[in-house]
Parts: structure tokens; sequence; C-alpha cells
């Protein structure tokens, strides 16, 4: 054990020694994640600015503009009027929707003749698209039941019948695991696995190209210290930090930001273990099987949106080609982001992310196994004479290319 | 155009080509993305929101509602648990998005003019699907509503066009401006795939000094006696010549073979790009000449260039972030760009509303080639001095 501690010491202060990986481990996953929690503090659209073009101007159509103007999600902005200001208003985003109320609009209503209110939105950004879609739904549901219920009142019926007319059938929603339909319950969680992905992988990935790089990897490959204990040196002091920020994170989400973690807390912890397992034996592996840090760094780092956008977490995977959803299925973050939601939004056992358990324990081994497997012979890797210092004499020699020599 | 200059710009263009790695992600890296998104969006909308029905109640009015729900758009009917606890199960493990409990008796007490009440569920956990399930349940109530309450208003002897009018004189009609689909791969595959390129060239713009100082030949060019200014002027132009281009096939395969909306035209969105890997080029220059080595200055642009997406405003909008963090996001020429990428893709509202977006790119690459140049000059003194 003592010669995996003296390989770890190593490392750590290697982490120290180099300001920049030093902040990438320890301070980047919370800066991405206090950035991230601010863009999705408010987590629910509010305020959402409406043009009202009211071509009537009765009693009739300014009920219809009170109707949204009190609605919570909607605020009517006065400056717009007529459909030319509507039009160029959505077009420079001053407004994100529009109500158009037609000429005679109260007259056609009294005549009992179909009139049609327009609503239109911005579906440019499907963000506010989608939503203000489903807030006026409910503002226009809302509308009916009020307006049917005048139309009653002449036809002269009681305000007890009136109420069990409108309710004689009715539909109550109730919306599961998110119940405010709030963004930052949404989409922190996979963003915080995404971060300890990519922070995890970088960090690590790097760990075997700087020993290349500094001509001091060859004096691991000539020792006689075998294999597991170079990768379990190497590895732990990143696990343990990758480990430790994995529950900081989640600890500050939930209480800072008020996202939604529950569930079974053992089962939190396997998998966080689980997943800390993959990205370190996988980035220990990618290291050893690189030459040059620059290309770890710029492919790695280049991985993080597509891993995001095609992991299922946003859009189902379901809705893609199925050859990209099975290949999507080979990486990790896909698993470990479902079976996340599925614990700790939904409370769901063992029994329902047994899959999920079963893959990344075999990615687990799998990771661990081509991490373990690198070769140590001497004739495996280029020897120059300066491989044989590690000195800073062999460093300056290497960066400057021999020119200081 | 001098023969130094020539000779500059032409290694330069040979740097590029000799970093392997560099030029695979240039060549490719914005292209497989391209392709990526789209196949990711292949589907365009989310339409058949897997559902579930627990009728308790197996009459035939339930049987209708049943049908009715079966032909509702955005809704696909594909379970029919037994009770309310197995719906609750299949929502829990993901088998399905909505579910409709029709409650026992529900036939009886309609026929006879008591109230009933339906219950939805929706699973909030993705709201990708939960929005759309939302809003297709909202249509339901309200047509489910409207129709039991002409039904029991014909019950209490009231003709049947005055009980349809109580009900349905006023028709909302909805009408979703320049994305009327409401399709995401409109709204989103051009966006990630030019966030991949601006990656991209973030990792080439941080090579611009780096790059050279890290090399035995950056003291051939300070023998030389080339210009600074010359000699990264001459970089920039390559530079940003070989982003222009790089996104060229971008824009084409997107715009002519995937018909994603170009409102603008090709040429303004051309020039509001070339604009763009102007700034960009800045970035990568400062980032560049504040790092250590090339290494450090890939960290460097990545911290910036990968936050910056959800900082654009296309995950969640601007104007619904803090003001203070609506501010920070300006100072990316990532959050200009891709605002007014939108605003030109979909709405070209023309070019009194988009000059402040192509002048505050050029803004910030002012400022950013201000301080690389400041931060070039202090690094020289300091060589000089430990020189000396």
């Amino acid at each position: 054990m003592r010669q995996v501690w003296g390989i770890a010491v190593y490392e750590v202060m290697h982490i120290l020694k180099d300001r920049t990986l030093m902040l990438m481990v320890f301070l980047v996953p919370f800066l991405y994640a206090a950035l991230f929690g601010a863009v999705y503090a408010s987590g629910v659209l509010t305020g959402i600015p409406l043009g009202v073009v009211d071509l009537d101007h009765s009693a009739l159509s300014r009920e219809v503009v009170d109707t949204f103007g009190n609605a919570q999600h909607f605020q009517v902005v006065p400056a717009v009027a007529t459909y030319q200001e509507l039009e160029r208003a959505m077009a420079t985003g001053v407004v994100r929707a529009g109500v158009i109320i037609p000429v005679n609009f109260e007259q056609q209503v009294s005549e009992h003749r179909l009139s049609q209110v327009e609503l239109v939105y911005d579906s440019s950004n499907l963000i506010w698209g989608y939503n203000i879609r489903r807030y006026a739904l409910t503002v226009i549901n809302q509308f009916y039941q009020t307006h049917a219920a005048a139309n009653l009142i002449g036809l002269g019926f009681t305000g007890k019948e009136i109420n069990d007319i409108l309710d004689t059938v009715s539909l109550n929603t109730e919306i599961w695991y998110n119940p405010a339909l709030n963004y930052c319950n949404f989409l922190f969680p996979g963003l915080i696995l995404l971060i300890l992905h990519q922070i995890g992988l970088l960090s690590i990935g790097l760990t075997v190209t700087r020993e290349k790089e500094r001509h001091c990897w060859l004096h691991y490959l000539g020792s006689a210290i075998p294999r597991w204990k170079i990768v379990a040196g190497k590895c732990l002091p990143y696990f343990l930090v990758n480990f430790c920020n994995y529950a900081l994170l989640l600890w500050l989400a939930s209480s800072f930001l008020n996202v939604d973690i529950g569930g079974s807390l053992p089962l939190i912890i396997l998998l966080g273990a689980l997943y800390d397992v993959i990205i370190t034996s996988a980035g220990f592996a990618i290291s050893v099987r690189s030459s040059d840090s620059l290309v770890v760094t710029r492919v790695l780092m280049l991985l993080s949106i597509p891993i995001f956008f095609s992991s299922g977490f946003t859009w189902p995977l379901a809705y893609m080609q199925p050859l990209l959803a099975d290949l999507v299925r080979l990486m990790p973050y896909p698993w470990m982001a479902e079976a996340f939601r599925l614990v700790s939004q939904k409370g769901a056992g063992a029994g329902v992310i047994a899959v999920n358990l079963l893959v990344l324990g075999i990615m687990a081994c799998l990771s661990l196994f081509f991490a373990l497997n690198f070769s140590k012979r001497l004739n495996s890797w280029r020897v120059r004479p300066q491989d044989f210092y590690c000195n800073d004499h062999a460093r300056r020699v290497s960066e400057t290319g021999g020119v200081s020599c | 155009m001098s023969l130094q200059q020539m000779t500059l710009l032409r290694r330069e263009v040979l740097t590029i080509w000799r970093d392997r790695s560099l030029r695979y992600i240039l060549l490719f890296g914005a292209l497989i993305a391209v392709l990526l998104f789209l196949a990711i969006y292949s589907a365009q909308v989310i339409k058949a929101i897997p559902t579930a029905i627990v009728d308790l109640d197996h009459s035939n009015t339930s049987l209708e509602l049943t049908s009715y729900i079966r032909n509702t758009e955005n809704l696909q009917v594909i379970a029919y648990p037994q009770s309310f606890e197995d719906l609750e199960d299949l929502i829990r493990q993901g088998g399905v998005v909505t579910g409709i409990v029709i409650p026992e008796n529900y036939g009886r007490d309609i026929a006879l003019g008591r109230q009933t009440r339906l219950l939805a569920i929706i699973d909030g956990s993705n709201m990708i699907y939960a929005t759309n399930a939302s809003s297709a349940i909202l249509t339901i109530a309200r047509t489910i509503a409207a129709e039991a309450g002409i039904k029991t208003l014909v019950g209490h002897g009231v003709q049947y066009s005055d009980a349809q009018a109580a009900y349905q004189t006023i028709d909302f009609q909805e009408e979703p401006w320049y994305n009327p689909a409401l399709n995401y791969a409109y709204f989103l595959v051009l966006a990630l795939a030019l966030n991949i390129w601006q990656q991209c060239c973030i990792l080439s713009a941080c090579m611009t000094v780096a790059g050279e100082t890290g090399r035995a030949s950056w003291l051939q060019i300070r023998a030389a006696g080339f210009s600074r200014l010359r000699l990264f002027a001459c970089k920039a132009v390559v530079q940003v010549v070989a982003f222009v281009l790089v996104a060229l096939p971008v824009y084409l395969l997107a715009g002519m073979v995937f018909s994603i909306p170009m409102r603008c035209g090709f040429l303004a969105l051309l020039l509001f790009t070339a604009l763009f890997a102007v700034s960009l080029q800045s970035v990568g220059t400062l980032m560049s000449s504040l790092a250590r080595n090339a290494v450090d200055a890939s960290r460097f642009g990545m911290i910036i260039a990968l936050p910056s997406f959800v900082l654009s405003g296309y995950t969640w909008p601007l104007e619904a972030m803090p003001r203070w963090l609506q501010l920070l996001a300006r100072v990316f020429p990532q959050t200009w760009f891709f605002q007014g990428l939108n605003y030109l893709t979909f709405k070209n509202p023309g070019w009194d509303f988009m000059s402040r977006y192509f002048l505050a790119l050029l803004a910030i690459a002012c400022v950013c080639y201000s301080v690389a140049a400041v931060a070039i000059s202090h690094n020289s003194y300091r060589v000089r001095r430990a020189g000396s």
C-alpha cells in the first residue's frame, strides 16, 4: 500500500503545483455549477411580454385583455396597439406573444356568431414557444369558464346551478415529480453530472500524458511497481476529489437552488461511486494511450455538448435515429443521468434501475480493464536521452525543443 | 502585399495544416456536429406522447371518452393499466408520460347529470414531454367540459343551439410565428452545430501566441526581426479565413440539404459569421497570450467556450436570467452571435436592429486584441529583462 500511497501523494503534489489543473479540479466544477444555477435560478418563465391589439375596444374585448393581463405569467406591453407594431415588436423581441381581438368582436359574440381571437407567439425559441402555449391555454380555459358562466346567467340559471353545470365533468391535472414544471429541477442535475464527467475526464486524462511529456513515464514503466498499483495511485486522488465534488454539488443544488433531490441515499451514493470509477479509469485509459496532452484536451472538451444533447436527458432517445440511440447507449452518461433522475426525482428503488446499475457496473469493469492493461515493455515507448532525466533540465529541453541546450 | 507578409501567411497555413489533430478538428468537427444533431432531432417534433388510460368504469360513455383521447393529436395511448397503482408504477418507470384515470360510475353520473371528476397525471421530470403533454391535456379538458356542459344544458331544457352558443362563441386561434410547426430541428440544429464550430475555432485561435512561443522557431522569428503586429495580424487573417471556410459547408448542409430556415439570406449570415470569427480569434489570442503553454491556452479558451451556449439564451431565455448574469453573458461574443443568429435566421428584423449585434462583436474583438497586445508586450519585456 505504501507504493500506492507514494504515487498518490506525488499526483496530489502535481495537482497542487499546476495552478490551472488545481483550479480545474477544485474550483471549475463549482464555478460552472454556480453559473448554471444562476442561469436556471428562476426556473419558470414569468412576466412574458405580451402585446395586445384590441380592434374592438368593447367591454368583452377588455375582459379578454384583463384575463391575460391578470395572469401570473404574462405582462401586457402597453406600447403595442396595432398589428404592425405587434409584428415589429415580435421581430425585435420586445414582446414574445400577442393577442389580436377583431373588429365587432363583442357584437358577433352577442349575436351568437363565432368570433375568432388570434393568439400569436414567438416560436423561434421553443423555450418561449412551448411555455407560452401552455400558459395561454390555461388562461383561455379560465376565460371560457368565466364567459360560459356569464352566458348561463343570461339564460336564467342560479349561481349553484351554474357551478353544477360547469363542473359536470372536470379534468383535474396533477403534475408529478416536478409540479411547477421548473427548468432548474429538470436540467440542473443533468448539468452537474456532465460537469463531473468532463472535468473528471479532463483532469485525469492528462495524468500520464504529462508524465510522458516530462519524460518521467519511463520511470513507471521501468520500475518493479505492478500496473494495478500505478493505476490505483494515479487515480486515487482524482476519484476522491470527484466523489467529493459529486456530493458537494448535489448538496449545494438541493440547499441553495431547491432542486428536488430525494430518493434513496445509498442508491445515490452507489450510482455516484460507479460513475466516478468509470470516469476515473476511462480517463486513465485514454491518457495512457495518448501521447499528447493537447490532443486529449481538445478532443475531450469538444465532446461536452454532443454528450449532453444526445443523452436523452432533454430530447427523448425514442425520437432519435435508432442507430444513434444505440450508439448513445454505449456511453455512461445517458445511463447515469437516467438512473439519477429515476432515483432522485421519482424515488425509484434498486429494482427499477437494476438495468442501469448493471450496465454502469459492466462499464466500470471494462474501463478498469482498459486502464489496467497498458504495456510496461520499455520498447513500447520511444526512448531518448532526456527521458532518463526527470528534472527541470529535461523539461526545459523538451519545451524548447533543444534550443536551450 | 509584401513578400514578408506572404511568407507569414503561408507559414500560418502550414502551421495549421501540420497540426494533425487541429486539422481534423477544424475540417470535420462542425460537419460531424451538424450531421449528429440532425440525427438527434430527426423527429423534429414530439407528437406521440406515451399515454395510459385507467378505465375504472368500463361503460359506453367511458369507452367513448377513451376513443376520443386515442384520436387526440400528440397523445398516443399505449397502455390500459387495470388500477391506479399500475399506472403509478408505469409512470415511475418511465413507461408512459401521461395517465388519465376515468372514475367508477363515470357513465352513470354523466347520464344523471351529476358531477364527476377525471384525473390526468403528467410526468414532469422531462420538461420536453411535460410541456407538450400539459398543452394536450388542457385542450382535452376544455373540449370535454364544453361537451358535457352542453349535454347538461340540453338536459335542463335549453335549446341545443343556445347551449352551444353559451360555450362556443369565441374561438381562440393559436398561431406560432417564425417556426409554425414548433420544429426542434429548426430551432436547435444549426445553433448546436455552430456551437461546436466556435469551440473548434477557439481551440485553433488559442494556438496563436502559445503555439509560437512554445516552439524553437520562435527564437528564429524574433531574430529575423519581424514586427509582432505583422506576425500576429497575418496569423489572425489566415485563421479567420479558415474559420469562415469551415462554417460554409455547415450553412450549405443545414440550409440547402435540410431546409433549416435562413430568412436573412446567405450573404448577411456569412458577414455576421465572419465578424464572429474575428471576435473568436481575438478571444483565442487573448487566452493564448495569458497562458503559459498551449495546453493551458486550450483549457482557458474552452472554459469560456463551453458554458457560452447555456449563457447565450438558447436553453433558457436571456431575459429570464438575473440582471447581473445578463450583463456578464453579454461580455462573451457567443451570446451576441447566437442571439443574433436566432434573429437573423427566423425573423430578419433589419439592419437598424441587427447593427448592435455587429457592433458588439466588433467592440469585443477590439478590446480582446488590445488586451492581448498589452499582455504580449508585457511578456516580451519580462523575458528581455530576465535575459539582461
